[in-house]
């Protein structure tokens, strides 16, 4: 048995190691430059964004929508132009929301804040609930159901809510026919009988399939 | 070029891609309350998409370095430094000393075979078995990881032996 030296191999070896590391290297690099042009990268980023933009409806003659205020903002000063809880303290604004002249909906109170928000969603969950219980859409949206009819209109009702008195901080009538599916940006003028700068108003279908609800509130 | 040296420069090219292509896309659910986490937290329900050496630098900022570290050394250290010993053997004359001892290494490595993959398939198993319905996809990038794993586990079988 003949045990060949090392005479020919090549006389740095370990040179040779590089040729894999280069190649390694290479093509991940020359993946790199193919895929910088697009978007997204997938190194550690998210991908597969879903949009939430979408095109604009009106509401449909005779069906019934989810409506809620998500954001009302008020003026700094109150109707007589005085600080809302006579100090410091920010307003603790509640709205409800009139329909044919009752009241269908009723707010959270939101403490000390001149800009108000709400999610329309809450859920009143007990901790043996998450065992098991199923949550319908309809349980936890916490919105007005109102119906929509040509010329309809409906009155969102602003108040402060203080310990002794409630005080209106504005209300607003608001036609049925100007109101979209999703988000409506009402503004409002200070007078008087108003101190709200703003009310968001969502709109959305009932009934819809959750995925849509889901898009419409975002 | 023989073909050990084709197949060992094959499973580089798939090794350089398969570490920087996407590999597994996440998509977090919360099994029935999915649609209340998307309206809370919205990007806490999107899709996530990760390459092999991403999800090693998001392990690594997120201070996980034990883990960071153990894929770091399983899925490119290894596989890298495995492909080079098959390289310097197949540079060698078939019947010379310094061959033999690396075939040792390379014996040795083998009992390592597609260890890398099967730290991946752990990692998708993992996020399969999560609540929620939460699910994990492979993309391509896997494909190609894998078939550098598969391609790197054969060069020995390709390799001349020296001949006693």
């Amino acid at each position: 048995m003949t045990d060949l030296s090392d005479f020919d191999a090549p006389k740095r070896p370990w040179l040779s190691l590089l040729i894999p590391i280069l190649v390694v290297f290479g093509f991940g690099g020359f993946y790199l430059i193919i895929n910088s042009n697009n978007t997204p990268d997938p190194i550690g980023d998210p991908t597969a964004r879903t949009g939430t933009g979408g095109i604009k409806q009106g509401l449909v003659k005779g069906q019934t929508y989810y409506l809620f205020a998500s954001e009302i903002e008020l003026y700094p000063t109150n109707l007589e132009n005085d600080p809302w809880d006579g100090g410091e303290n920010g307003p603790d604004i509640r709205y409800r929301i009139l329909w044919q002249g009752n009241k269908v909906f009723e707010s959270e109170e939101k403490d000390d804040a001149l800009i108000a928000d709400w999610s329309g969603l809450s859920l009143d969950l007990e901790w043996g609930d998450l065992m098991g219980k199923t949550i319908s859409p309809d349980e936890a949206i916490k919105a007005a159901r109102i119906r929509y009819e040509k010329g309809g209109v409906v009155e969102i009702v602003v108040e402060d809510d203080d310990l002794t008195d409630d005080d209106d901080a504005g209300r607003a009538e608001i036609e049925l026919d100007d109101l979209m599916i999703g988000k409506n940006e009402i503004k409002l003028k200070k007078t008087s009988i108003n101190a709200v700068r703003r009310i968001n108003l969502r709109a959305l279908p009932h009934g819809s399939a959750l995925k849509d609800l889901v898009e419409l509130m975002k | 070029m023989s073909g050990p040296r084709i197949l060992i420069l094959a499973s580089c090219g798939f090794l350089g891609i398969g570490l920087l292509a996407p590999t597994l896309t996440i998509e977090p659910r919360a099994g029935q309350f999915t649609w209340l986490v998307e309206l809370w937290d919205e990007e806490a329900t999107k899709p996530v998409t990760y390459s092999i050496f991403g999800a090693i630098r998001d392990l690594y900022l997120m201070n996980n370095f034990f883990l960071a570290l153990v894929l770091g050394l399983f899925s490119i250290l290894f596989p890298i430094f495995k492909l080079s010993l098959y390289w310097l053997v197949t540079d060698r004359h078939p019947n010379s000393g310094s061959v033999r001892s690396l075939l040792k290494w390379t014996d040795r490595l083998s009992k390592f075979s597609m260890v890398e993959v099967l730290f991946l398939a752990l990692l998708i198993l993992t996020v399969k078995t999560l609540p929620g319905g939460s699910e994990a996809k492979i993309e391509w990038g896997a494909y190609a990881f894998v078939t550098s794993a598969i391609g790197a586990m054969l060069i020995p079988l390709l390799a001349e032996r020296p001949k006693k």
